[in-house]
């Protein structure tokens, strides 16, 4: 089927099987492969990217499902020209090991603090279920509270 | 880092010349060359005429943090800032095998510990090479000229010059053999908490791991394998395959078949439609029962030792096997054509790659190109049957080929923690001490896997049951405490279930059964269990001051909210001391984990961010393991699939983590690993502590309900 994307506020235009997975979308026709494969089941959230601003989880949302018009935005370009306070906040804790999972984690986390400027601890657990197996959460913890700092002092 | 950025940074050091600086692990000389090429050398360090300083980090980056640690080390005494430094990650050579390894691998905690002399040697040899240079052009002595940030400095004159501008005068000079390194009082670098020069690519998603590897006209592969282990393909629907959009071959490999196609997505349709099935298999009819069954009849086979006393222990721990479950699947891009082939993968282990590609092509080792990737998450798991795999499958196809498991493959098919049973008898002297503490040990050997994968032959396997006995099943049952009589037997079991290493090898299970069992001895003594310990350490200074640093920390012994409890547990691996400290509360069955505090002896140490890093994580890791994960097996196979049945910590059910490190000028240890052993132990001793339940069988689960 024929469908045109919003992917990083660039119109493409894609010929795909419908029940191709945003993830594989992504990655193998457009070549943006700072979104992961993690399970393929919607459990891991490596894939998580933001359709209209939501996070979704991509590897589960086929090409036929994704709704003409809308707007896709992957971890390559989360803040145009810079870095996203999450980002920021992610360096300044220092939270990747490996790296693999932290693209989903940044794009969940910068989703909650869009809508939710300043996050209780249980609100953060609540919203940042994807996996990581290194162990960075502590480390997430920290950085989402010091990016909700960040975004309170650029405000 | 891209993988024309490396090809990049070699070909223009090439052209432009420089310095080339290395040494080998089998020679203590320093090796150096102005002409030939780095990837042939199998250099470490180069420094172009245009100022660009490669290197080459021997390692594999799994989150350990080496892109960092290793450039450090070389920066220190090279007197350049890291950031100055163009990371190459290394191709196959024997000059990247660490000293006393069969092969070029990165695992057992080893990366700081066996390339830090070799690395401050070469470091610090460049840089008298680039004085020397610099001294000779401004005819003045050495002496005279400082380093700093890349540059030499004439300290009278204000003269400098860059090292890129003294490059090629210098690789001239005859290269130091033993030259002198920095006295730690001077260092500016090492020691201190330096961020990761691979932050930025992974927060932006810039970094390369082998699953983004991208090669002109590639296609996808994705295979599906016998559920029961090493059983044979019986048949399977090659034309519904084929009939499946995109597919272009159904080809046969290891353990399998592969389907490969032009996109991914189709390549997973295809082998969804092949309907394959299998028969036999070594493991074939194990279930749960019939594994433990197996355990139980080793240990006996052992037979119980005679206890005598008032007071004893004669328990019985089990742990199950267990998956590394890493975040990026297995997978590997291979490339094979008639007279070489390329291939791009995250492993821990390129040269078996390199070799086991050799063998499946007929073509020479010289003519496989091996180059590794960022791996997203390693843990031991990363060999190379899905390397073997893709080889076969670009070979069969004729071009190259990204072959990527699914969840539900890598999560049945992964070299497994093996399974344990052991049973203690423990004898408590009149002091309340033990007297005697007999260690039976049931279960796989890891090793044995390992050997049997690397010489095709089974017999070395069997072997190592005769010749000594498992390192791999056997580390961490020697306990640091004084206890006069301490006996360790251990029994191989083989249920046909494929095993490995995984994070802390040994250690993982021999750490909960042996520092549970010694709470178990001081509650039956009815002391304290931070106190029994240290009364036990009197000859183990280092031992002693990690155990009091963590209890300190956690302020051992201050009242705790109601309900919450706390739990200790000690542990050497990899030549580092960790001692640990957690805080639970248990509500209606369910275990929370509040804080755990860690102490650390990891010797002289490179970068404390790291290590926090890396406890931080272990202590994640471990809890997942010890609270959640088992896998399960049914008819022979794994019955597990994906995250939704084999559950893995979250965030939510994270603790607060507080690391110490301690200070001292000891030999450095391991820091990746060490970390995860303790942590089992001491939940399951705060478990106790707070509910007067011991836990004897991991995982924790649904036990406490």
């Amino acid at each position: 089927m024929k469908k045109t994307l919003r992917i990083n506020q660039t119109a493409i235009e894609l010929d795909l099987e419908p029940d191709t997975p945003l993830l594989w979308v992504l990655r193998d026709e457009v070549g943006l492969t700072g979104t992961k494969f993690g399970c393929g089941i919607a459990q891991c959230g490596a894939c998580t990217v933001h359709l209209d601003g939501n996070p979704v989880r991509s590897c589960s949302l086929p090409f036929e499902a994704v709704p003409e018009n809308s707007e896709i935005t992957t971890i390559e370009a989360l803040e145009e020209g810079g870095l996203h306070a999450v980002q920021r906040a992610w360096l300044e804790e220092q939270v990747p090991q490996c790296g693999y999972c932290q693209s989903g984690q940044l794009m969940a986390a910068a989703a909650l603090l869009h809508d939710n400027k300043q996050p209780t601890d249980t609100e953060i657990d609540q919203a940042m279920s994807n996996i990581c197996r290194c162990g960075t959460y502590p480390r997430i913890r920290k950085a989402i509270r010091r990016a909700a700092e960040f975004q309170v002092q650029e405000a | 880092m891209s993988l024309t950025r490396r090809a990049f940074l070699h070909s223009s050091l090439l052209v432009t010349g420089g310095l080339l600086l290395g040494c080998t692990s089998n020679s203590p000389r320093i090796l150096s060359s102005p002409k030939e090429s780095p990837n042939e050398l199998g250099l470490w360090l180069q420094i172009g005429t245009d100022n660009r300083i490669g290197f080459v980090v021997p390692s594999v980056e799994m989150g350990q943090g080496v892109t960092t640690s290793l450039p450090t080390i070389l920066a220190e005494e090279l007197d350049v800032e890291p950031e100055q430094i163009d990371i190459v990650l290394a191709s196959v050579h024997e000059a990247y095998r660490q000293q006393g390894m069969f092969t070029q691998g990165t695992g057992g905690s080893t990366s700081i510990v066996k390339w830090w002399e070799p690395l401050s040697k070469t470091g610090a040899a460049a840089r008298i090479m680039l004085v020397q240079a610099a001294a000779n052009r401004w005819q003045v002595a050495p002496t005279e000229c400082q380093t700093k940030a890349g540059q030499v400095l004439h300290v009278d004159s204000g003269r400098k010059l860059s090292y890129g501008e003294l490059a090629e005068v210098a690789s001239k000079l005859e290269v130091p053999d033993d030259p002198p390194r920095k006295d730690p009082s001077q260092y500016r670098l090492v020691g201190q908490p330096l961020k990761r020069l691979d932050g930025l690519a992974k927060v932006t998603g810039q970094a390369q791991f082998g699953i983004d590897v991208k090669v002109p006209g590639m296609l996808y592969a994705t295979v599906r394998q016998s559920p029961v282990f090493e059983g044979e393909v019986l048949r399977y629907d090659e034309p519904s395959a084929l009939s499946v959009n995109g597919v272009v071959r159904v080809v046969e490999i290891l353990n399998g078949v592969a389907v490969v196609a032009k996109k991914f997505w189709q390549a997973k349709k295809g082998a969804n439609a092949l309907r394959i099935e299998f028969s036999g298999g070594k493991s074939l009819g194990l279930d749960d029962q019939k594994l433990e069954q197996q355990l139980t009849e080793a240990l006996d086979n052992l037979g119980k030792v005679e206890i005598f006393g008032e007071k004893t222990l004669d328990v019985e721990y089990f742990l199950p096997y267990l998956a590394h479950a890493t975040m990026e699947p297995m997978n590997c891009t291979a490339d094979v054509r008639s007279n070489r082939c390329e291939v791009w993968v995250p492993t821990q282990f390129p040269e078996v790659v390199r070799d086991k590609a050799a063998e499946m092509t007929g073509l020479e080792p010289e003519q496989v190109t091996v180059h590794t990737t960022y791996l997203g998450g390693g843990f031991g798991r990363r060999g190379w049957d899905f390397a073997i795999q893709a080889v076969q499958a670009s070979k069969a196809v004729g071009r190259p080929v990204k072959l990527i498991w699914t969840r539900e493959e890598d999560t049945q098919h992964d070299f497994y923690r093996p399974a344990y049973k052991s049973r203690l008898q423990v004898q408590l002297g009149e002091d309340g001490f033990p007297s005697s503490w007999n260690h039976q040990l049931a279960g796989p050997s890891a090793i044995s896997e390992f050997a049997w994968q690397l010489v095709d032959t089974r017999a070395v396997g069997s072997v190592l049951k005769w010749i000594d006995w498992d390192v791999t099943s056997t580390e961490g049952t020697q306990l640091p405490y004084a206890i006069p009589e301490h006996e360790m037997e251990y029994e191989v079991v083989e249920p046909g279930i494929r095993v490995g290493f995984w994070r802390s090898v040994g250690n993982s299970h021999n750490a909960f059964t042996v520092e549970s069992v010694l709470d178990e001895a001081a509650n039956l003594a009815g002391r304290d269990p931070l106190e029994y310990r240290l009364a036990l350490l009197n000859d183990q200074p280092r031992h002693r001051t990690v155990l009091e640093r963590a209890a300190k920390e956690a302020v051992w012994g201050a009242e705790l909210p109601e309900g919450h409890a706390r739990g200790i547990a000690l542990h050497e691996s990899f030549k580092s001391i960790v001692a640990q400290v957690v805080e639970v509360s248990v509500d209606a069955g369910t275990v929370r984990v509040h804080k755990v505090h860690c102490a650390i002896d990891c010797g002289r140490y490179v970068n404390p961010n790291i290590i926090r890093q890396q406890l931080e994580g272990a202590v994640v890791f471990g809890l997942s393991a010890a609270l959640y994960e088992q896998i399960t097996l049914k008819d022979g196979a794994v019955a597990n699939s994906n995250f939704h049945d084999y559950r893995v910590a979250r965030l939510s059910e994270s603790p607060e983590v507080f690391v110490s490190i301690i200070e001292n000028d000891e030999a450095p240890g391991g820091v990746g690993e060490p970390g995860v052993p303790p942590i089992a132990p001491a939940l399951c001793n705060a478990i106790y502590a707070a509910t007067g339940k011991r836990i004897r069988r991991l995982p924790v689960a649904n036990q406490l309900i």
